[in-house]
């Protein structure tokens, strides 16, 4: 509904948002995830203040009309029908919904299909004015810019727009530790099964995180990653992957696979289960810890070519911590120790705090 | 401006043995970009060998002469740096990144996998296995079934843009075996075609002399010619419907054979229109109406596929509700009508000449981003010099060019529909 106008960008007056954008070659787009909604835009320099313009303009002025719901919603919608026919993603959902009971990590971002059909403008515009103003926002420009100008811009356009009226409301809601496993099956149409773990792990802001950062990559980086050897290479399925999913609170670090045909769920979950007690009983080798280091020190130099890649980075940052978690990463993983990556295998990946979903194809 | 431009950056060197090599130094951030091609594609496998081109690249970090696979992996993952090899309609593209201290290992590491592969049949065999894996997973998706099937009804079987159904290609994967693949790398491989572009933190100079240096002496085959008919289009309109069970989601793709290649003169202006037409969900005809008005879809657009060394389909491909396939046909058909009859308004051409230039522009921002442009440059014989002059070309092409293309390339009236998903 951003996307739909204001009085000063519309299409009646033919300034309407996208094709503003699009008129200067822009890579522009918003998106929504567990901890925050984002705005983006990445143009030739000389349009930034076009962008500053724009978001500032559309932060409170935005019609949220009622006749643009109707269609936006049978968009949306469909967004969410492309998601539900991922049976990969659709897993993924119910894991995340079986793990979280009580804190909205429960629900996917893009809402559940009644709520989505249902939902009416005037929620939407509360939704609008409880959250969209300058006080609840972050405003972050990477590229070749004079500061002293661009500070100026940024003051200039967001300046002027007014503070809450309402503190902005805090998520109180926490979940509580999970109290034995969580175990569920999904069957439909399909052609390769999946099996998916996670288990509950702490907020971003966390001692723990660099640690999880680190088992991430020594889990599932690559052909010479634990998982890779266990699984892949031994033919128990042809894809893994294991994610520490960070989030303002408390998340989860989920291991996800796509079975090789013939190979049983419980065959290859037992696999991922082998490997996890191997980490509770044994130190990782130093070389692993290099390897994981190196490869997360060489991502964030390979971001710094692309500015819209160091400045989504550094919104997920401020998103969930503070923006300089990106900056002092490199720092806190070169912190993490054998004896860290044993000690949160131990305490976190317990058969209580774990989830773990199945995805059967039907005949 | 003169002394800033591609042209005068970028260093080109020819090996004796036919390896062409581009240099362009880029200080800004301590990496290198490497992207390189090869004319060893699906369009050079022999009859009933579809998918050997890809599992020919697949299998060049499997195992070579003096490394394992392990070690190729671990010397590569223990630096962060990245090195892929794939094959695509044509060509086989390489491309890696790694900090610009490693580029050396980058660089023996690619020698070493084109030079001297050992194509082990264990790691075949679990090769096959996972490229089947990922065909049955592929099978799944929508979009991709709509596709397939539309390149099977506009393009004739022996047409590289013809797509076989995943039966056949799972049946001639199962046969392939190391020695077809060894015969095919013995076949095709070779310093010829071989262009490599560098861009990064890295001396031009040293480029030139350790590519000389690690692949000066390969020899091999000349390289395959590309000699593809262009594809007439289809004599009347056709509808297609592809059975999928349990998706909630439509993906429908109108379309016919383009007649467009990289190398067609009005290629700009045929890119413009379409650009007008459906480049992009949020603001593009297509988007504005039937997104964005009639709220039928997430997703609307139009394009020219793979209108490079051959003439891929065009078409537009559209998600909708099962319940909205219809209206979202008829809508969408109308609007590329009108746009026929009617050509492109004259604020439209000013708007995609800026937003092309413009996003042009911001994908040369990165290393990776000048890498493929140089090579794409390279590729269609356009010469450095095409990313220097490459706005004023797009700002060149006039309305009564674009309303040309339009009515050479669109045919919205003989078009084949291919809708696939769950519909009662």
């Amino acid at each position: 509904m951003l996307f739909k106008g204001t009085p000063t960008y519309n299409k009646r007056a033919g300034t309407q948002i996208a094709a503003v954008l699009q008129r200067h070659g822009g890579v522009f787009n918003a998106d929504t995830w567990n901890d925050r909604t984002r705005y983006y835009e990445m143009l030739p320099r000389e349009q930034l203040e076009l962008a500053v313009h724009l978001e500032a303009d559309r932060m409170r002025n935005s019609f949220i009309a009622d006749e643009d719901r109707q269609s936006e919603m049978i968009v949306v919608r469909n967004e969410l029908e492309r998601g539900e026919n991922e049976t990969d993603r659709v897993l993924d959902e119910r894991v995340w919904s079986a793990a979280f009971r009580e804190h909205p990590y429960h629900h996917p971002t893009i809402g559940w299909r009644s709520d989505v059909e249902g939902v009416p403008t005037a929620r939407l515009k509360e939704f609008y004015d409880t959250y969209y103003y300058p006080n609840n926002a972050t405003a972050i420009v990477v590229g070749d810019f004079d500061e002293r100008t661009t500070l100026d811009l940024i003051s200039n356009h967001f300046g002027p727009v007014p503070a809450s009226p309402r503190p902005v409301p805090p998520m109180y809601t926490v979940e509580p530790p999970q109290e034995g496993e969580y175990r569920f099956i999904l069957r439909r149409a399909g052609q390769l099964g999946l099996v998916e773990i996670a288990w509950h792990i702490p907020e971003t802001k966390h001692p723990d995180t660099p640690a999880f950062v680190v088992l991430d990559q020594i889990l599932s980086a690559g052909v010479s990653s634990r998982l890779y050897q266990a699984l892949v290479e031994k033919q128990l399925a042809v894809s893994v992957d294991a994610q520490s999913c960070q989030f303002r609170d408390p998340g989860l670090f989920r291991i996800d696979m796509t079975l090789t045909p013939g190979v049983k769920h419980e065959t290859a979950e037992e696999a991922v289960h082998g490997e996890i007690e191997k980490l509770k009983n044994e130190d990782v080798s130093p070389g692993e810890l290099t390897k994981a280091r190196n490869i997360i020190v060489s991502q964030l130099i390979y971001l710094r070519d692309s500015p819209l890649g160091v400045a989504s980075a550094i919104s997920e940052a401020e998103a969930v911590v503070d923006w300089k978690f990106y900056v002092d990463l490199p720092a806190m993983v070169e912190a993490v120790t054998a004896s860290d990556i044993r000690r949160i295998a131990n305490e976190y990946f317990t058969i209580d705090n774990r989830t773990v979903g199945y995805f059967i194809p039907k005949e | 401006m003169k002394e800033y431009s591609f042209q005068s950056r970028t260093q080109r060197y020819k090996l004796p043995n036919g390896i062409t090599v581009l240099a362009l130094e880029n200080r800004a951030n301590p990496t290198v970009s490497l992207s390189g091609l090869l004319m060893a594609g699906d369009y050079f496998s022999p009859a009933n060998q579809h998918g050997i081109a890809g599992l020919t690249a697949g299998m060049l970090n499997k195992g070579t002469a003096s490394r394992t696979k392990l070690e190729i992996a671990e010397a590569l993952e223990s630096v962060g740096a990245r090195l892929a090899i794939s094959a695509n309609t044509f060509t086989v593209s390489v491309s890696a990144q790694s900090l610009s201290r490693d580029f050396g290992l980058v660089l023996s590491t690619l020698a070493d996998e084109l030079l001297q592969p050992s194509f082990p049949a264990d790691e075949l065999t679990k090769l096959k296995q996972r490229t089947t894996a990922s065909i049955k997973h592929n099978q799944e998706e929508t979009r991709v079934r709509a596709i397939e099937r539309l390149t099977q009804v506009i393009y004739p079987p022996q047409n590289p843009f013809y797509q076989p159904t995943a039966e056949q290609l799972l049946n001639e994967i199962e046969e392939m075996s190391v020695d077809a693949i060894g015969t095919f790398h013995r076949e095709r491989y070779g310093p010829g075609s071989l262009l490599l572009v560098v861009v990064g933190d890295i001396d031009a100079e040293s480029v030139h002399e350790q590519v000389a240096n690690l692949l000066g002496d390969w020899s091999g085959p000349a390289p395959g010619a590309i000699d593809l008919p262009f594809t007439p289009l289809q004599a009347t309109p056709t509808r297609e419907f592809v059975p999928m069970k349990d998706k909630p989601n439509v993906d429908i793709v109108i379309g016919h054979a383009s007649g467009l290649r990289r190398s067609s003169p009005d290629y700009l202006a045929a890119n413009i229109a379409n650009r007008a037409l459906g480049q992009s969900t949020l603001s593009s005809r297509l988007g504005l109406k039937v997104r964005d008005e009639m709220g039928l879809t997430y997703g609307i657009n139009s394009a020219f596929m793979e209108s490079g060394l051959g003439d891929g389909p065009f078409l537009v491909s559209v998600t909708v509700a099962p319940s909205n396939v219809e209206l979202a046909i008829k809508a969408s058909l109308e609007i590329v009508d009108e746009f026929v009859a009617g050509g492109i308004r004259d604020e439209e051409l000013q708007d995609e000449q800026s937003a092309w230039t413009g996003s042009f522009k911001i994908g040369l921002a990165t290393n990776s981003g000048m890498a493929a442009q140089l090579a794409s440059a390279e590729l269609h014989g356009l010469g450095v010099h095409h990313l220097d002059i490459f706005p004023e070309l797009v700002t060149a092409v006039t309305k009564s060019e674009v309303n040309e293309a339009i009515r050479r390339y669109l045919h919205p009236e003989r078009a084949t529909t291919v809708i696939a998903g769950t519909l009662d």
